[in-house]
This record gives structure tokens, C-alpha cells and sequence, in this order.
């Protein structure tokens, strides 16, 4: 007899328990689509700009072979001699045309940027509405899921996981910028290498699984 | 109604849209013409002198065959084929090139005319001078004598660079060094010769004349 009240009891306490943390359910929802829909307009972004990035970088490493190749010939015993200041002025320009290369690449950069600022203030938007949230919305909620709804506990790890990608994709590119020395020409002719190297395809297919796996969420009213 | 006035300023602000002014005003527009061309030209030319280095570095192994063809009198039919098919396709574009370095020496020439023209413009105008008094800059700042040298420096340079392209179509495709045919070939698209300050003095042409707004 006792048994039967108390679980009564536990689950009138668990009705008012959920009555109590459906607004705030909905709204840590909310937050969550939000993210998610910037989420996949930021991994547009971010795909394109990287792409337009390897034309430059082509473009790097061609211009550093051909600052090698100048490196290598002696013009005087060539039919240039006549041009004896051709060196110099060649080198001038090939550099003129690296900086100019250079300084698309830090565009592109900023562009990087601001999506990975974007995906963060994002997440970090979603994990305040849970924390504001965090006493109404019990863990057996958190970790509740549907067919079409993955539980809040996913979600939020799954977007953690995304944040942590794009922000570390772009330190690591900047970071092989801003080593970069144009009087090192081995070292320039490298880069196109060694910045296709930095990609992770499966952190970057985790982020398309992920948006994958939300998209019913996203669309439900 | 001006022009009709007699005195020096009068005369002067009737330069603007004729005579001597006039005369270095399509002078600018054609020089900035024939720059364009002279980019088009050079754009195509890079194209195929880019074919003719490809051409060339990939024919490389077939023509020791065709070498061997030639000493030992072994017959590698095929090989030989192959290395005249390519060799015909090389001379092809070798003759292309050709072409566009003429058109270019035909632009140098007409460059050579306009700056002579310049020349004339500006003696006439230091007789003029002499003749009546100190006269004030024809368009904005510019001293005659400014356009001689602007032209000159502009001549200069294409000259220069014309000259060295007749060595680059000359030598692109008889050269064997890989890196040798790089420099000849970053030599053509990136015109040591025509530094910023030839686009300056274009500029600076343009802007002076009043092609260009202030």
C-alpha cells in the first residue's frame, strides 16, 4: 500500500516536473535550431572559401618554383646576358606577384574567421539557454530522444564538436601562414602541401553527419 | 566667345580643345590603346608559350628516339610519327607566337610614331613660346616637355621589353633546361621591363590630358 502512494506521488512529482520544463524545453529547442541553421550556413561558407583558397595556393607554389628556377640560372651564360638587370627585376616582380597572392590568402583568412566566430558565438549562445535552463530541464529530459529528435545532450555535444573543429582548422591554417618566410623558397614551394595536409575530411564529414542527423529537428515546427 | 579675345590666357584656355593640346590628348587615348592591345597580346602569347614549354619538355624522351632513328638507322617507325606529329604541332605554335611577337613589334612601332609626334607637338609649342611669351601648363600642372619625357619613359620601356621577348621567342623552344624555359617563361608573363613606374606614367598621362576624372 505504501509502495502504491509512493509512486503516486514520484509520478505526479514527475507530471509537475514536466510541466514545469516544457517552456523551457521548447526554448532550449529553439536555441538549438538556431545554432544548427547557422551551423549550416557557416559550413557553406567556410567550404567555398576554403576552396577558392587551393587556386591560391596553386598559385604559391608556382610562383615559388619559378623563383627557384631563377634562383638556378646563371643569366649571363644564357641568351639573356644582354639584360643584365633582368635578374633582379624578374625577382622583383615574381615577389610583387607572392605578396600579392599573400594578401588574397589573409582575406580569405578573415573569412575563415568570422565563420569560426560565428559557429562559436553560436554554441555558446545554445549552452547559455541550456545553463539558464539547467535546473528546470532534468537529465532524463536531456537525455530523452525521438525518431526525429535527438536528445539535447547530443545536440549540444554535437555542436561543441563542430566549434571545436572550426576553431582549430583555423589556427592551424593561420598558423602556417603567418610561418611563412618568402625568402624561403623550399619552404614556399611546400605550402600548397603542407596546407592541403591540415584538412581533417572526418572532422569535416562529422560536422555534414551531424547536420545529417538534425535536419528533421531543424525543419519541425 | 573667348577664343575671340585677344591675350595670352585666352589663347591658352583655346588650347584646351584644340591645336597642340588637342594633339596630346589623342596621343594619351592611343597610347592607353595601345597598351591594351599590348596586354591582350601578351596574355595570348603567354598562353603559347606555355603549350610550346609543355610541348617541349614532354617531347624530350621522343626526340632521343628520334636521335637514335637518325644515328643508328633503326627503324622505330612510330616513334619517329609520333615525334614528327609533335614537332609539327610545335612549329605550329612556335608560329603563333611569332605572329604575336610582330603584332607587338607592330605596336612598338606605332608607340615610336606617337611618341615622335609628341616630340614635334612639344618643339612647337617651346617656338610658340619663345615667340609669344611665357605660356601656362596646357591641361592641368604638366609643362609640354613633361609629356616628352612621360612618353619617352613609356617608349623606353616597351622597347626594352619587345627586345627581350625577340630573345625569349627566339630561344623558348630550343632550350633543354627545365628551369631556363621557367625564366623564359615568367619572363613573358610578367614583363620585367614594365615596372609601376610605366603604369604611373600611363596614368599619370591619362589623368593630366582629362581621360581620366580628378
Amino acid at each position: 500500500m505504501i509502495v502504491v502512494y509512493l509512486l503516486i506521488i514520484i509520478a505526479g512529482y514527475r507530471d509537475v516536473r514536466c510541466e514545469m520544463s516544457k517552456p523551457a524545453l521548447f526554448s532550449l529547442h529553439q536555441a538549438l535550431k538556431r545554432s544548427f541553421h547557422s551551423l549550416e550556413q557557416n559550413q557553406k561558407v567556410w567550404n567555398s572559401v576554403l576552396e577558392e583558397c587551393g587556386p591560391l595556393m596553386g598559385s604559391l607554389g608556382n610562383l615559388a618554383e619559378q623563383l627557384l628556377a631563377l634562383h638556378g640560372v646563371k643569366i649571363p651564360s644564357t641568351p639573356l646576358a644582354r639584360f643584365s638587370d633582368l635578374q633582379d627585376r624578374l625577382r622583383f616582380k615574381l615577389l610583387l606577384a607572392v605578396d600579392t597572392v599573400l594578401e588574397k590568402l589573409a582575406e580569405k583568412m578573415c573569412s575563415l574567421q568570422s565563420v569560426r566566430d560565428a559557429v562559436g558565438n553560436q554554441v555558446t549562445a545554445a549552452f547559455q539557454v541550456y545553463e539558464q535552463h539547467a535546473d528546470t530541464v532534468d537529465l532524463v529530459t536531456c537525455l530523452q530522444r525521438a525518431a526525429a529528435v535527438p536528445s539535447i545532450a547530443d545536440m549540444l555535444e554535437w555542436l561543441q564538436d563542430a566549434e571545436g573543429y572550426y576553431r582549430q582548422q583555423y589556427l592551424r591554417r593561420k598558423a602556417l601562414l603567418q610561418a611563412l618566410k618568402p625568402n624561403d623558397l623550399a619552404d614556399l614551394q611546400s605550402t600548397p602541401k603542407r596546407w592541403e595536409a591540415l584538412a581533417t575530411p572526418e572532422r569535416e564529414d562529422s560536422v555534414s553527419d551531424t547536420l545529417l542527423r538534425v535536419s528533421f529537428f531543424m525543419d519541425s515546427p | 566667345m573667348e577664343a575671340k579675345s585677344p591675350g595670352i590666357s585666352a589663347s591658352c584656355r583655346k588650347w584646351a580643345v584644340s591645336g597642340s593640346a588637342r594633339k596630346l590628348k589623342d596621343n594619351a587615348a592611343d597610347w592607353h590603346n595601345l597598351i591594351m592591345k599590348w596586354d591582350r597580346l601578351n596574355d595570348d602569347g603567354s598562353t603559347i608559350a606555355n603549350q610550346i614549354v609543355n610541348l617541349k619538355l614532354s617531347k624530350e624522351p621522343v626526340k632521343e628516339t628520334d636521335m637514335a632513328v637518325e644515328d643508328g638507322q633503326t627503324s622505330i617507325a612510330q616513334h619517329a610519327v609520333t615525334g614528327s606529329a609533335a614537332g609539327s604541332v610545335l612549329e605550329d605554335r612556335c608560329s603563333a607566337l611569332l605572329a604575336i611577337l610582330e603584332k607587338m613589334a607592330h605596336l612598338v612601332s606605332k608607340m615610336e610614331k606617337l611618341a615622335s609626334s609628341t616630340k614635334g607637338v612639344c618643339e612647337l609649342q617651346a617656338f610658340q613660346q619663345e615667340r609669344a611669351g611665357v605660356c601656362g601648363p596646357l591641361f592641368h600642372t604638366w609643362p609640354a616637355t613633361h609629356f616628352e619625357e612621360a612618353v619617352s619613359l613609356l617608349l623606353g620601356s616597351y622597347k626594352e621589353e619587345l627586345a627581350l621577348k625577340e630573345v625569349i621567342v627566339g630561344e623558348i623552344a630550343h632550350t633543354s633546361s627545365p628551369d631556363l624555359a621557367l625564366v623564359y617563361l615568367s619572363c613573358w608573363l610578367y614583363q620585367p621591363y614594365l615596372d609601376h613606374s610605366s603604369k604611373l606614367q600611363l596614368e599619370s598621362l591619362l589623368l593630366e590630358t582629362g581621360h581620366r576624372p580628378l
